[in-house]
């Protein structure tokens, strides 16, 4: 039995639940955004970019996954053994935990920002770079889910 | 900056504000009080009526704006505003009045059109009313007859004429009734009861107990006549608010005049502004201000040039000294990222350079492909080229461009061109099987392969980015006077970074340099200990004091860990593109497989690039932001402001 099963289902936890965190949190500041462009749609820009800023995790999940596909013989690379399949699936909890959950706060944070900038322009940066300080916990754990998943070839398990 | 000061003759006043504004050279310093013997005078009914002038030209545009939408290009917005000629000014001038005239004609039209609105909704909901009474031949006001009493109105339930009358009777035997319904349905009837005169009492208090309840409509024409009247109204109503809409539309091509004109009064209200700072005599007037220093001369020579006044210069070097940046070709785009940030106080240095530097550096970094790079540079450089757009936009377009440059270095170093395009295509069409690296013939670092040797160097990158803001801080303090700020606070911090560094090179190479660095790191620790306390009272608050902030090196890891986002972003960037290219060899070479495939390149790269250099934009300015500027930067200066033509829609062709 080999473990393309396991490598499978890590690919699907980073990317689903990853995109779940992002899709959660882009969606609230959308609706944020969108309060704020009835009012004034000249802000559409600076509310594009507040916007889109807790759309990366889904990106990171994704690109796990693909690395993922790319190694486990899907879209390249051999068939895993059992181990190295359960290893994919426990490599990509940490982007898949880590990403939902930072992108709900960044979410949070986002829609707090757009508030912000709606009132003054000025806020614009400081909204931008207080919403990004939530980031590093996403990128932590897309580190550390990317550096199991291209070593886990080169284990033999 | 230099401070200047200005006396004039008054009679020159309106030329020398006009050139004043015109050049924007000059930053004017306002005042509480005048000086001693001058007087400043109330301008401020004036401004209101300019400013009431814009609040109108603005109410016009934007009905124009949504009766005849303006057609404009997706990119016109680089344009920026319509150069002019400074004499145009004056044209604009005469026309404003006739313009101000359109514009409350215009509003007029709008407000009518509201007005119309909603007494067609008003008509609507009295028509629906009057719906259930088109067989009554009487108005549903008719009044009692000498003999006779009326009752028009409506039941809650449903009857037919067997019912009708065996509920009234049963309420009441006694009265005496006739009726004919009108109109019947589910949950109403329409009724006109007759009874005796004598009996109008108990009626209503029979139909009361029924729940009846007259009509809301009253008027004295029979229903049919008025939903005539009523229909007759609202096409006529439509028919003005058509009117109205083609008669907005018709001013459309005054857009250009109004928008001018508006610009105007905001000019005029500034120049207004500006005046009643002034301190005044009876003859002369005097002004103060601050001007760059290398705009001294222009000012001097156009202040002569225009009137007769007196000018002088003199140095100021205070706090509350607007602070103008001033940086070479390279890193004059980067200025803009400063300002967003705060302007430099009177203690800062200007940290543009290093900033602009860095912005490139790491920019290029994290989006990291020569084709995208390639694609901003050429895209830059036409609208550039084409729209010659003002210099605000000009310098954050340059920003971008200049980012281009090192996004497309470090995307060869990295070899990816549209990520791994040319390999991908190569294979797609030979059936060959290479990878990027083979095809190129330099040697590259592959972000997928090489991930932790390229974190290594994106916190290597970061120590030495926080190492030169923390060099930085040093040398604030050093100017200060500041010895035991810049030795013990920053540079012995910088030392325990370096000794922590020499420690993981010695880890890779010989244990000599490990120790080095462990004895730089040690002694540097010890020295922290020693001097963090100094604050403090007491032997044990200063030991303590001391121990404590060594703590402080947790903050220092977490701002170097920060960098990791060198490589998660560059990765980020490689992946995504190599996932369209995926995609676009998918159907393989066959002529739909083609159209297919340069769609879904177009398309996906296109994607790829609006994402990645966002996120790039983004996260390469937290790192100047949080982990650099929080080592040296206090932000929080006066920016220079010159008095100059805030306009929206033109500008003069001198003006900055």
């Amino acid at each position: 039995m080999n473990g393309l099963f396991f490598a499978l289902l890590g690919a699907s936890i980073a990317t689903a639940l990853a995109g779940f965190g992002s899709a959660k949190g882009v969606g609230s500041a959308a609706q944020a955004a969108m309060g704020v462009l009835s009012e004034d749609p000249s802000k559409f820009g600076k509310m594009l970019v507040l916007t889109l800023l807790p759309g990366t995790q889904g990106l990171y999940g994704f690109i796990v996954a693909f690395l993922i596909l790319v190694n486990c013989g899907v879209l390249g690379g051999t068939l895993p053994t059992l181990g190295q399949g359960l290893a994919f699936a426990g490599a990509s909890l940490a982007i898949g935990i880590g990403g939902m959950v930072s992108g709900f706060a960044q979410g949070n944070a986002a829609v707090s920002g757009i508030a912000m900038s709606a009132k003054d322009d000025k806020n614009f940066s400081k909204a931008m770079v207080s919403i990004t300080l939530v980031e590093i916990y996403a990128l932590l754990s897309f580190i550390v889910s990317l550096l199991v998943v291209i070593s886990v070839p080169g284990i033999n398990i | 900056m230099k401070s200047v000061n200005i006396v004039g003759l008054k009679k020159d006043r309106k030329a020398l504000l006009e050139h004043l504004q015109n050049s924007g050279l000059m930053m004017i310093k306002k005042s509480d009080k005048p000086a001693e013997g001058f007087s400043k005078t109330d301008m401020s009914s004036q401004m209101q009526i300019f400013e009431k002038n814009v609040t109108v030209t603005q109410q016009a545009l934007k009905t124009l704006e949504s009766f005849a939408p303006e057609k404009k290009g997706l990119l016109s917005s680089f344009a920026g505003r319509r150069e002019i000629d400074p004499d145009e000014i004056g044209v604009i001038a005469t026309g404003a009045g006739e313009i101000i005239k359109i514009c409350n004609e215009i509003n007029r039209l709008n407000k009518q059109l509201a007005d119309n609105t909603a007494e067609q909704v008003r008509i609507k909901t009295a028509l629906v009313q009057l719906e259930p009474w088109q067989k009554l031949d009487i108005p549903l006001s008719t009044d009692d007859t000498k003999t006779t009493a009326v009752f028009i109105g409506s039941l809650p339930k449903q009857y037919d004429e067997i019912t009708l009358s065996g509920e009234l009777a049963q309420e009441n035997p006694q009265l005496v009734f006739d009726f004919e319904i009108q109109f019947s349905s589910k949950d109403m009837t329409c009724i006109v009861l007759f009874t005796p005169l004598s009996q109008k009492a108990m009626a209503q208090e029979v139909l009361r107990n029924l729940g009846f309840a007259k009509p809301l409509a009253h008027t004295s024409h029979t229903p049919k006549e008025k939903t005539q009247r009523l229909n007759m109204k609202s096409q006529k109503l439509f028919e003005e608010s058509e009117e109205a809409k083609a008669q907005i539309i018709s001013y459309a091509n005054r857009r250009e005049d109004i928008k001018n004109t508006q610009d105007y009064f905001r000019i005029r209200a500034d120049k207004y502004n500006v005046i009643s700072e002034l301190d005044q005599t009876k003859h002369v007037f005097a002004l103060s201000g601050y001007v760059p220093e290398e705009d001294c001369k222009a000012l001097k020579d156009m202040c002569e040039r225009v009137a007769c006044c007196y000018i002088e210069f003199d140095e100021v070097d205070e706090e509350d000294t607007p602070v103008k940046l001033k940086n070479n070709k390279f890193s004059e785009p980067a200025q803009s990222i400063v300002n967003m940030y705060s302007t430099p106080s009177h203690g800062d240095i200007d940290p543009t350079p290093i900033l602009a530097f860095f912005f490139y550096f790491f920019f290029g970094m994290m989006f990291s492909d020569a084709g995208y790079g390639l694609v901003m540079i050429v895209a830059i450089g036409i609208i550039l080229k084409v729209f010659k757009p003002e210099k605000n936009m000009h310098n954050n377009l340059k920003l971008f461009q200049y980012c281009g440059v090192s996004t497309v270095i470090w995307g060869l170093i990295f070899g990816s061109i549209f990520g791994d395009a040319p390999a991908a295509f190569y294979n797609a069409f030979t059936g060959a099987d290479i990878t990027m690296a083979e095809l190129l013939p330099w040697p590259t670092l592959d972000p997928q392969k090489d991930a932790l040797l390229l974190m290594v160097v994106s916190i290597a990158f970061g120590l030495v980015h926080i190492l030169i803001g923390m060099g930085c801080k040093f040398y604030i303090c050093f100017r200060r006077k500041d010895y035991m700020g810049a030795f013990c606070d920053t540079g012995l911090w910088m030392l325990m970074l370096a000794g922590f560094a020499i420690l993981a090179v010695g880890m890779i190479t010989t244990k000599l340099v490990m120790y080095i660095g462990v004895g730089i790191a040690a002694a540097s620790a010890l020295g922290l200990v020693l001097t963090q306390g100094r604050h403090k009272k007491g032997i044990l608050g200063k030991a303590i004091g001391g121990i404590a902030s060594l703590y402080d090196i947790t903050s220092y890891i977490s701002d170097l860990l920060s960098y990791s986002r060198l490589l998660a972003l560059g990765l980020t960037t490689g992946v995504m593109a190599q996932v369209f290219n995926m995609l676009s060899t998918m159907l393989g070479t066959s002529i739909p497989g083609i159209v297919f495939m340069v769609v879904i390149f177009i398309v996906g790269h296109l994607v790829t690039i609006g994402l990645n250099a966002l996120g790039s934009y983004v996260h390469t300015m937290r790192l100047q932001y949080v982990e650099m500027f929080s080592k040296f930067y206090e932000g929080g200066g006066k920016p220079f402001e010159p008095f100059s033509l805030n306009s929206k829609y033109f500008r003069t062709k001198n003006s900055k």
